[in-house]
């Protein structure tokens, strides 16, 4: 297929994302990108609520406080969403560069990412919303 | 060093952080996360970060974690075709940005003996 000369240099986001093959894989990719953004700006909440330990337990309890809330409990589900698609993505990176068996593998390894993400979503799922380890 | 060569080796050393990432979460997430009160109460965090073991353990992920998500922001951009000064501009302000959280978590879990909790 000959190649179309576009008019304009710059490539808009947009245009990105009309070109992007919408595959499994491709959706991975943008994901990793998206769940790694977002997990670069968590680490700076996460960073400053536990400055609060500084100021002693009432302070730290008063910040803590809002996170049993059910939209907060829902949120760290969520949270742990992000943080488990990129480890696990990142896991079949590793592998499809590291490893010799890697690349000739990614489809299955893809379909585990998927299939144990969402394992583990649900198992998450229990400890956060029913907390069966209480003590 | 050529500019080819630096981003081989950080094209490696995202991938090496990224492992030692995973082995870190899973980590916290056994021993902080398990039940809901691990995580939140004061007095076992404070017990926690007062073992030499975890303040070993967390600030070094401090620092990788921001390693790896600033390089990581980085390798995202460069496949916008920025203006250079633009680049330079977001990647300088969150590096600086991460720079000074790496202080605050050092300076936090550091200081775990001048906390408030002391009778």
């Amino acid at each position: 297929m000959a190649y179309e000369q576009r008019q304009s240099p710059v490539i808009t986001w947009w245009d990105n994302l009309r070109r992007y093959r919408w595959h499994l894989g491709s959706v991975a990719w943008i994901l990793h990108r998206i769940t790694g953004l977002a997990l670069l700006g968590y680490l700076f909440v996460h960073i400053w609520t536990l400055r609060a330990l500084v100021e002693g337990e009432a302070a730290f309890q008063a910040k803590m406080e809002p996170f049993t809330t059910p939209f907060f409990k829902f949120a760290e589900w969520l949270l742990f969403a992000f943080v488990l698609f990129h480890a696990l993505n990142g896991i079949r990176i590793v592998l499809v560069d590291f490893s010799a068996q890697g690349a000739y593998r990614h489809k299955f390894l893809l379909r585990l990412v998927y299939g144990l993400g969402v394992a583990m979503m649900l198992f998450m799922a229990v400890l956060i919303f029913f907390d069966p380890f209480a003590v | 060093m050529r500019s080819g060569r630096w981003s081989s080796y950080a094209w490696y050393w995202q991938r090496i952080s990224g492992i030692l990432l995973v082995v870190f979460t899973i980590g916290h997430y056994m021993t902080v996360h398990w039940t809901e009160a691990a995580g939140h109460s004061f007095a076992s965090s404070v017990e926690r970060l007062q073992n030499p073991l975890f303040q070993f353990w967390y600030l070094g992920f401090v620092v990788l974690g921001f390693y790896h998500g600033v390089q990581g922001l980085y390798n995202i951009l460069r496949d916008f075709k920025l203006p250079r000064w633009l680049l330079a501009g977001i990647v300088g302000l969150v590096g600086a940005a991460a720079l000074y959280f790496v202080y605050l978590g050092f300076d936090t879990v550091l200081s775990v003996h001048t906390w408030k909790h002391l009778p």
